[in-house]
């Protein structure tokens, strides 16, 4: 926050302009410079101000003779008559002044022994502005007498005079400017504090702006130009001075409050405070009660407060205000201001113009006084807030250093907690990528597993068919010789026979007892069967390599159309005995099934996992061939409409079964309940992949002793889709 | 003690669960040996008790039993018959339960070789009635000691006697002894030999 106006900048023309005022002001109070020791003045008192100018004419005895340039009679209820005398022979245009603006009432009569002549009324009771100085034309008879009746709230300054009327009017025109300047220098600094008050939002300010306002109005009333304001009304004539005398009491005293910071430094004054603001509030309560002089007397008392706030800044100073000396000054300068006016009004001093400018000057110095200590102390709290201000600086200064380090070091800590996340997640990622590796690694010995059990199936199957084809045709070639010895044997004895040879009927015999020994009837059966074993070990042999061609290749990822039935049947014969000669294998097959758009390799490996696991668990749970029993079925789902939806595949052992807990688990990866070496725990977890790759639908059900049965559900289009293309591929 | 080894017929025994092979088997060596087959190994079972049998092959990949199995089940009956396992295809497991289990003389692949599996049959042959012999030479050569221990015995007792014809007769005796016993070592040292070839 930004406070306070240039004052090194203002200042210099303040003063010179001040200067200026107060040579202009020094008109202010001044009456004429002539003539006065020439009135007599004579007074009569009058307690009950019912006194007629008849009756005062003939009361002789009271009269007092009124001494001095500015009388005084002091403040009283009672009504004074004065006799103004020396005033013969003075010139036409001579005038008897009375410059006394604040008196309530005059009244001026010119008597011709007990014979009221004529009178004048004047004072500001009356609120005639005409009259700010009262001022009276001679009697025209020197022989009359001239009465002046007074009767005023306020003491009963009479500082008569006799002055020419164009001095007079030079007077009330230098007064006229005088109280304007004062009131533009009042304003001006009125305005410049408004605007100072609502910039800075200082309760002080907006004090010490009631209290500039009031000590202005206070001195425009002692040169009666309140009247100004009020007109014609008249309560306020009279209670105008103790009401704004009031109000500037307890404005300043308010403002001292304010500006002393009385709560802060000195808060046993603030009581006194308290109780002169209530003097002051007596006197405004009494004034509105009709009791002017009661009120006049009660702010004369409340000027108590003056030298009260004085000896108040010279304490809250020692306390360590640093606005207190300041208000010192400024206070004290208005008091001897103050002083003078009550010394001069008293005739202790002189009346001298420059006396009578003292008031005003007073103020105006108070005011500006006032007005530069409020600037001073804005600009201490400036400078407090400053130092304030500088110190949160500072501080934060400090806290952000704090915060930075604070930053640096979480930040190192981030960074290294970064790189250990980092050589953490690249640790796991190579630990990722080894495992990759490995099950990589692991699906290929599961495939090279399974192709080896495929081989030792084919190997084996193939071998057998082969080995009584080859086996049968080196027997038949031996049969075929000794066949081939006997019929040359009977050629030879039937060609002698023929040419009547001498040993034809011995060669016949040879050749029948040769028939005989070879059992010719034996060598033919068994030339027959070996012929026979040959053809079906043949057609063994297509048969089996018929069905490996269903597979298509065993890696190949191309899609066929291949027949369910086919692949299953040709799953079974690669199996061969581990299947087929380990337990009742049950196969029903559903003809006029259409193909299935398929991996047929995979979906072969598929079929020859589960048939081997359920083949293997019937064989834990029976000791008997005859009873372990596999059931492989395949069947065409029909919707509502009798259209084929999808092919089922079901593969159901009466094994061992599984719990729930294991059955949850045999599509997991690594997952055996084989020994250590004997699965890697991938069969099913594959074989899941290839179903899901085929869109298949899994459902396995199986219950300890009693059985598992897995069902495979294709849907009849799922993998229509891209799979054309490679039809001719694939076959 | 029998030397008629070369002029006796081999006896054959064929396990196989394959009617084909079973028939190719008997067809290919029907000439030479004397070969029985059979399909169920309960049956074979009881073909060994019946008849001695020099030379028994079986299939290994059988169902209900193996061929190793089948060669354990038959062993403590028939030590010393000699167990040929024939086989379509073998993995390291067979083989290994072959040679621990079934302590089997040979191993033969399918498609066999004609030739090579009737050499194996005649050395399982020799190899048969080679134990077949040792065993019956233990029990002369045992029968021998018994009859000299007897007969020491025996000239013990009439030394007891005491008197001059008894001790001359068991001098004599005594020499006939030694002659027996020389020739008895003479027939072991050939036998030996016979052994250590």
């Amino acid at each position: 926050m930004r406070f306070g106006p240039p004052y090194g900048r203002v200042k210099v023309p303040l003063w010179a302009f001040l200067l200026m005022a107060v040579a202009a002001l020094s008109g202010c109070g001044s009456g004429s410079g002539t003539a006065v020791d020439a009135l007599v003045l004579e007074a009569v008192e009058d307690p009950s101000g019912t006194l007629r100018p008849e009756q005062v004419h003939l009361k002789q005895g009271g009269v007092e003779r009124l001494e001095g340039a500015r009388p005084n009679l002091g403040s009283t209820d009672a009504a004074y008559w004065v006799r103004v005398s020396g005033w013969q022979g003075a010139p036409r245009n001579a005038r008897v002044v009375l410059d006394n603006p604040t008196l309530d009432s005059i009244d001026v009569f010119t008597l011709n022994g007990a014979r009221v002549l004529g009178s004048v009324r004047s004072g500001a009771a009356y609120g005639n502005p005409e009259d700010l100085i009262p001022s009276f034309a001679l009697p025209l008879n020197e022989a009359h007498e001239l009465w002046f009746r007074v009767r005023s709230t306020k003491p009963l300054l009479l500082p008569f005079s006799l002055t020419q009327v164009d001095r007079v009017e030079a007077t009330r025109r230098r007064r006229d400017l005088a109280v304007a300047l004062y009131t533009g220098m009042v304003l001006a600094i009125l305005i410049y504090n408004t605007f100072l008050a609502f910039t800075t939002g200082q309760r002080a300010y907006f004090s010490y702006l009631f209290v500039v306002l009031t000590v202005g109005l206070v001195q425009w009333c002692f040169n009666g130009y309140d009247r100004l304001i009020w007109g014609d009304f008249s309560w306020m004539a009279v209670n105008g001075l103790a009401v704004m005398g009031a109000l500037s009491g307890l404005a300043a005293l308010v403002f001292a409050r304010h500006f002393l910071e009385v709560r802060r430094y000195t808060p046993r004054w603030n009581l006194m405070i308290t109780l002169l603001l209530w003097v002051y509030a007596a006197a405004l309560i009494s004034a509105f009660l009709g009791m002017p002089s009661v009120a006049y007397n009660l702010v004369n008392l409340g000027a108590l407060s003056a030298p009260a706030m004085l000896i108040l800044s010279i304490v809250s100073w020692r306390k360590g205000n640093p606005s207190a000396p300041w208000y010192f000054v400024a206070w004290s300068i208005f008091l001897v201001a103050v002083t003078m006016q009550a010394l001069r009004d008293f005739g202790v001093m002189s009346s001298t113009p420059m006396a009578a400018a003292l008031l005003p000057i007073g103020t105006v110095l108070e005011m500006l006084l006032l007005s530069f200590a409020l600037g001073n102390r804005i600009n201490v709290l400036k400078r407090s807030s400053d130092e304030a201000n500088a110190k949160a600086l500072a501080a934060s200064l400090e806290n952000e250093r704090i915060v930075k380090e604070q930053n640096a070091e979480l930040e190192t800590r981030v960074r290294e907690r970064t790189e250990d996340l980092a050589k953490a997640n690249s640790g796991l990622s190579n630990a990722l990528h080894d495992l990759q590796g490995a099950q990589d690694q692991l699906i290929q010995t599961e495939k090279l597993a399974s192709l080896g059990q495929m081989t030792a199936g084919i190997a084996h199957e193939l071998n057998n068919p082969i080995n009584y084809v080859q086996s049968n045709a080196t027997s038949l070639r031996r049969d075929l010789e000794e066949l081939i010895q006997v019929i040359e044997a009977h050629v030879a004895a039937l060609s002698g026979l023929a040419s009547d040879a001498p040993d034809g009927m011995e060669l016949l015999a040879k050749a029948q007892d040769m028939a005989r020994t070879l059992d010719l009837s034996f060598l033919i059966e068994e030339s027959r069967q070996l012929i026979q074993g040959i053809l079906d070990g043949a057609d063994r042999t297509a048969h089996i390599v018929g069905g490996l061609r269903v597979f298509g290749r065993m890696d190949g990822d191309n899609l066929v159309a291949a027949s369910l039935g086919e692949l299953l049947e040709a799953s079974i014969t690669v199996l061969g005995d581990r299947a087929r000669s380990k337990a009742k294998l049950n196969v029903d097959l559903e003809e006029g099934l259409p193909p299935l758009w398929c991996q047929s390799g995979k979906l072969s490996q598929v079929f020859m996992n589960i048939i081997v696991n359920a083949v293997q668990a019937t064989e834990s749970r029976w000791q008997d061939v005859e009873e372990r029993k596999v059931e492989v079925g395949l069947s065409g789902v029909k919707d509502g409409a009798g259209k084929l939806q999808a092919l089922k595949v079901f593969i159901r052992d009466n094994g061992t079964g599984m719990d729930e807990v294991t059955r949850q688990r045999i599509f997991d990866p690594f997952y055996t309940t084989k020994d250590v070496g004997k699965g890697t725990g991938l069969g099913l977890s594959i074989v899941k992949g290839i179903l899901d790759d085929h869109g298949a639908q899994v459902r396995v059900e199986s219950a300890v002793g009693e059985g598992t049965e897995f069902q495979l559900l294709f849907a009849i289009d799922a993998m229509k889709g891209g799979g054309t293309q490679d039809r001719n591929e694939a076959a | 003690m029998r030397d008629n080894m070369a002029d006796e017929i081999i006896r054959v025994l064929y396990l196989d669960d394959e009617e084909a092979n079973l028939f190719s088997f008997k067809a290919a060596f029907r000439r030479e040996f004397e070969v029985h087959t059979c399909i169920e190994p309960h049956q074979a079972v009881r073909l060994m008790d019946e008849h001695e049998f020099h030379v028994v092959l079986s299939d290994q990949r059988m169902p209900r039993i193996s061929g190793v199995e089948f060669f354990e089940l038959v062993m403590p009956d028939h030590p010393d018959v000699s167990r040929v396992l024939v086989t379509g295809y073998a993995d390291t497991d067979a083989v290994v339960d072959a040679i621990n289990k079934g302590q089997v003389y040979r191993f033969v692949s399918k498609p066999w070789n004609e030739e090579e599996l009737r050499t194996v049959i005649r050395s399982g042959y020799y190899l048969n009635r080679s134990r077949v012999q040792n065993a019956e030479q233990g029990a002369e050569v045992l029968a021998m000691l018994e009859k000299l221990a007897g007969q020491v015995e025996a000239l013990d007792g009439q030394l007891a006697a005491g008197t001059p014809e008894a001790i001359s007769r068991v001098q004599q005796e005594l020499r006939n002894l030694r002659e027996g016993v020389l020739q008895e070592r003479e027939r072991y040292a050939q036998w030996m030999d016979r052994l250590g070839k």
